[in-house]
């Protein structure tokens, strides 16, 4: 539903993922006073010569083990007239290396009954596999070869250029909003590298060369660019010497091109309207951008985030589906773009009528909060909810691995983020009415859908 | 959450017929020797599972824990050990409307009220119903088991099934099966129960519109009275608990729940049939086949279920399993096709699933018979079994991580009585299976005599001409007609 599914899904799992990172932190700290909310699990560093950076988690519950590797480019690196290259490159690193035929990394996986898969966003292209303890080496071999020496050639581009085109015409048959979505979110991030959709467009997928794939590779897949996250059943010592003997003689890789991202330029008021004859009903979409990850403000536009949209008793979701019954679909969140983020809210309903009830009854829901405190009960639900995603975060080995990996691409240092959890519930309601008068202003995009 | 994003890429794989070209690497710079094949595994690694510890309430109520202790959270499931096959037989659908009406009122709760207490603790509850029971699954911080306890105590026994609610859930099953009945697997899957199952009490798992408007509010709270009662749920909890603490608790909620005569229906053993029938939906909107197949095969507690599902795994488990191999990778025929064991108590189904490009329908059908009757006549390489077995031992635990995966065994453990050794012995009850008792499965079940459903366009029934007869059935599963070979339509 929104630029793309490699962003909305992760971003979804984003939004908890950012707590276990904070969550493990604390554990470091806690040391002998833990306090039954910590995780027990230690956490080790290591940067090999070459520049990997290395993360380790040691949880033995199970004999599994979660192998994460993630390298620090994504749409947001991609040029004018190439979009969706990023994505394109994810895929084709499934297509085969020096050493390992096309689609074997997944067969070799499946067949130890493991799992795997990818995914591109703005700024990571991260690749993940869950095994059986005792085949880390396995996973190693596969990861490295193609890092390594990834097989580009004219056929396998062309193939997966194809499927790629195929697979967008395909979504935008099934999901009759995306477009509206694309359009929208070039408005809400008004620059070029932050608000392109991450799958690209067809023509410019079209135009990609086999040279734009191999420049691309050769220039962000290196291993100074990209972090090795390991949880499981592992001995710390023995991953080392694996990891060094299968990654330390990849090359280093040139300098990293550089980012020049323009500024992004604030939005102003704005009302447009959009014709779509095959929406299946009106609606709109109304987006505000807010404060970035990682900043103070971050901690309490998420809460407010969970005020009004998150489960059947949030603000939004009672008022419209609940309530008015106005509304026959709802959605939205914190969308995040690198180092830039902004707050958006899907509504459809049944016709033009009750789409304008709807777009009076979400403004009103946000004045409220300007207006009135959310009170204490309902604050202390909203963290309660927010507590439940935030210990989701690691009830697997991949859950800690993918989050430790975003971690560290992210250049957060562990002891920076210390008793983050805490930052999130120590939210109060006042800070909450301090940022929706802030951000939830007259700067605002309201984008109407409507069926003529 | 894993689930949803597990589709990224693979999803492009098994959408698109990419051609496969197996590339030859060219000479290039020297390597290490290392480089060039896979690393072998170490041995396997220990899997020692935590175990089932239970207790039977004085209202008899079982009690199910499994201790886990690194996560501050609880995954609590309540089973009411009767599902849709003791629905009345002219109400369908009856026993998943009144489990999906607990949650809408008690004496002292509104339904929007049960919702905030929900999610004042953090929780999600959900609810399911099969064939055999229905399941309550609750997900919340552990601080707040006395909450989780008392909000239980009150939806299971003071619900007031205010009749507005009634009509709601009514309108949401409905909404939700036409929603559904777009969908070509949807109603494939549906067609072949609904044909096997054909006068089993299993069949009432299959309703259609009208006859969730026939279902009243006294058909529920008659339902609800009869069924829902201590001496027949289980209660399983999963987190940093203890036997002892959860029976005082749950017994201090619960224990006002009383215990009732109850006649335990008996389920009829149903057995796989050996003859095929073909039946098509036409679906004007679907571009492709979606292709299924099925045969009854045994029930959940037999014997065979392991050695089954290694075979299940060698015909279709997995991509690198036989039918995608064939049917995909060699012929080109299918986007997927794969296979799947669904158990019961009275039954299980072994059910072939694929989607097909239309032309090749037929051809297709006859490639996944023939798999089928190459089962049949054994001879299964000892290396496929081995490689069957290392995928479902190696995925075992993978399948066990979340508390809510791992309640989720639990508790299938603990409505179909399963017992310990189905729980604490699953690797080593895998490991044993050999060449010669997979092979037995083949020939012991008629898997090559099954329900045959195509759902897609009508332009399909082109291609199934050359087939002795076709029933066709409406999107709602009705009988409409016969194509007999040779006729006209």
């Amino acid at each position: 539903m929104l630029s793309g599914v490699a962003s909305i899904k992760l971003r979804k799992r984003k939004i908890g993922r950012i707590f276990l990172l904070f969550l493990f932190i604390s554990f470091l700290q806690a040391g002998d006073s833990q306090k039954k909310e910590t995780l027990p699990f230690p956490v080790t560093q290591h940067t090999l010569k070459n520049g990997l950076r290395i993360i380790l988690a040691e949880d033995n519950t199970l004999p599994v083990v979660s192998v994460v590797v993630a390298y620090n480019v994504g749409s947001i690196n991609e040029k004018p007239g190439k979009t969706g290259l990023a994505h394109l490159l994810e895929n084709l690193m499934f297509q085969g290396s020096r050493n390992v035929g096309q689609m074997q990394h997944y067969s070799f996986i499946q067949k130890i009954g493991g799992m795997l898969n990818a995914v591109t966003t703005a700024d990571k292209t991260i690749f993940y596999q869950t095994v059986p303890s005792n085949q880390l080496a396995l996973v190693l071999w596969l990861e490295s070869d193609r890092m390594k020496s990834l097989n580009i050639s004219t056929t396998n581009v062309e193939n997966i250029k194809n499927s790629l085109i195929e697979d967008i015409q395909q979504r935008q048959i099934a999901d009759p909003y995306l477009g509206i979505f694309w359009y929208f979110d070039r408005m809400l991030f008004p620059s070029f590298s932050y608000g392109h959709p991450v799958l690209g467009t067809i023509p410019d997928i079209k135009s990609i060369t086999v040279e734009d794939v191999k420049d691309f590779f050769s220039s962000y897949y290196v291993p100074s660019n990209a972090v090795v996250s390991i949880a499981g059943h592992i001995d710390k010592n023995e991953v080392m010497e694996l990891v060094e003997k299968y990654f330390s003689t990849i090359p280093m890789g040139n300098e990293l091109p550089p980012l020049d991202l323009e500024d992004l330029p604030k939005i102003q008021n704005n009302n447009l309207s959009v014709n779509n004859a095959f929406a299946p009903s009106p609606g709109f979409l109304l987006g505000y951008q807010i404060a970035p990850r990682y900043s103070e403000e971050y901690y309490p536009l998420v809460i407010t985030e969970y005020v009004l949209m998150k489960g059947l008793t949030s603000r939004m979701h009672a008022r419209l589906i609940e309530k008015d019954k106005t509304a026959i679909y709802l959605s939205g969140g914190i969308q995040r773009r690198m180092d830039q983020n902004a707050f958006r809210i899907f509504v459809r309903a049944t016709n033009e009528i009750l789409n304008e009830r709807n777009q009076r009854a979400v403004f009103s829901e946000i004045n409220k909060l300007k207006t009135t405190f959310v009170p204490e009960g309902e604050l202390q639900k909203t963290k309660n909810m927010f507590k439940m995603d935030f210990y989701k975060q690691y009830s697997t080995v991949l859950d800690k691995a993918f989050f430790l990996a975003e971690m560290l691409l992210d250049g957060k240092d562990a002891h920076q983020c210390l008793a983050e959890l805490d930052r999130f519930l120590a939210v109060t309601h006042y800070d909450i009415a301090r940022m929706v008068n802030k951000y939830f202003n007259e700067d605002r995009i309201l984008l109407n859908i409507e069926m003529k | 959450m894993r689930k949803e994003l597990g589709v990224m890429n693979f999803s492009l794989i098994f959408c698109y017929l990419l051609p496969f070209i197996f590339l030859t690497a060219a000479p290039l710079t020297p390597q290490e020797r290392f480089r060039r094949s896979p690393p072998l595994p170490e041995p396997f690694p220990e899997l020692s599972l935590p175990p089932i510890e239970t207790h039977t309430l004085t209202n008899g109520l079982g009690l199910a824990i499994v201790r886990r202790e690194n996560r501050p959270v609880i995954s609590m499931r309540l089973i009411i050990l009767t599902g849709e096959r003791s629905s009345p037989d002219n109400l369908p659908g009856l026993a998943t409307l009144t489990a999906r009406m607990l949650t809408k009122g008690t004496t002292n709760l509104k339904a929007e009220d049960v919702e905030e207490s929900i999610e004042s603790i953090g929780g999600h509850l959900s609810v399911d119903t099969y064939p055999d029971y229905s399941m309550f699954n609750f997900f919340f911080l552990e601080e707040y088991l006395d909450e989780a306890l008392r909000l239980l105590g009150e939806i299971i026994l003071r619900p007031t099934f205010p009749r507005t609610e009634v009509e709601n859930v009514q309108r949401s099953m409905f909404y939700d099966l036409a929603v559904r009945s777009t969908d070509p697997a949807f109603l494939a899957r549906r067609l072949v129960l609904q044909i096997l199952f054909e006068s089993h009490p299993y069949k009432k798992i299959i309703y259609d519109q009208g006859e969730i408007k026939n279902m009243s509010r006294r058909d529920v709270v008659s339902f609800y009275s009869k069924y829902y009662l201590p001496n027949n749920a289980k209660l399983v909890l999963v987190g940093n608990i203890n036997l002892e603490t959860a029976s005082r608790k749950v017994s201090r909620f619960l224990s006002p729940w009383q215990k009732k005569e109850l006649e335990r229906s008996y389920v009829p053993i149903l057995s796989p049939r050996d003859t095929t029938k073909i039946a098509f939906i036409d679906l004007p909107q679907a571009k492709d086949a979606a292709i299924f197949l099925g045969n009854i095969i045994f029930p959940i507690n037999s014997p065979d279920y392991f050695p089954f599902i290694v075979l299940n795994q060698i015909i279709g488990g997995t991509p690198n399993s036989r039918l995608f191999m064939h049917l995909r990778e060699s012929k080109g025929y299918a986007y997927y096709a794969f296979s799947e064991t669904q158990f019961y108590r009275g039954c299980g189904i072994f059910l072939v699933t694929s989607r097909i490009r239309r032309e090749v329908a037929y051809e297709a059908i006859q490639e996944i018979l023939n798999e089928l009757n190459n089962i049949r006549k054994g001879n299964i390489p000892s290396q496929e079994i081995e490689q069957a077995k290392s995928y479902l031992i190696g995925n075992f635990p993978l399948t066990i991580e979340t508390f809510d995966n791992l309640s989720y065994k639990v508790a299938e453990n603990q409505a179909f009585d399963l017992g310990r050794d189905h729980w604490e012995r699953y690797i080593e009850n895998i490991m044993r299976i050999n060449s010669e008792m997979v092979s037995d499965m083949g020939q012991k079940y008629s898997l090559h005599t099954p329900v045959i459903v195509i759902v897609g366009n009508n332009e399909i029934l082109e291609y199934l001409k050359d087939f002795d007869q076709v029933s066709v059935y409406s999107i709602d599963g009705k009988p409409r007609y016969e194509i007999k070979k040779g006729e006209k339509e």
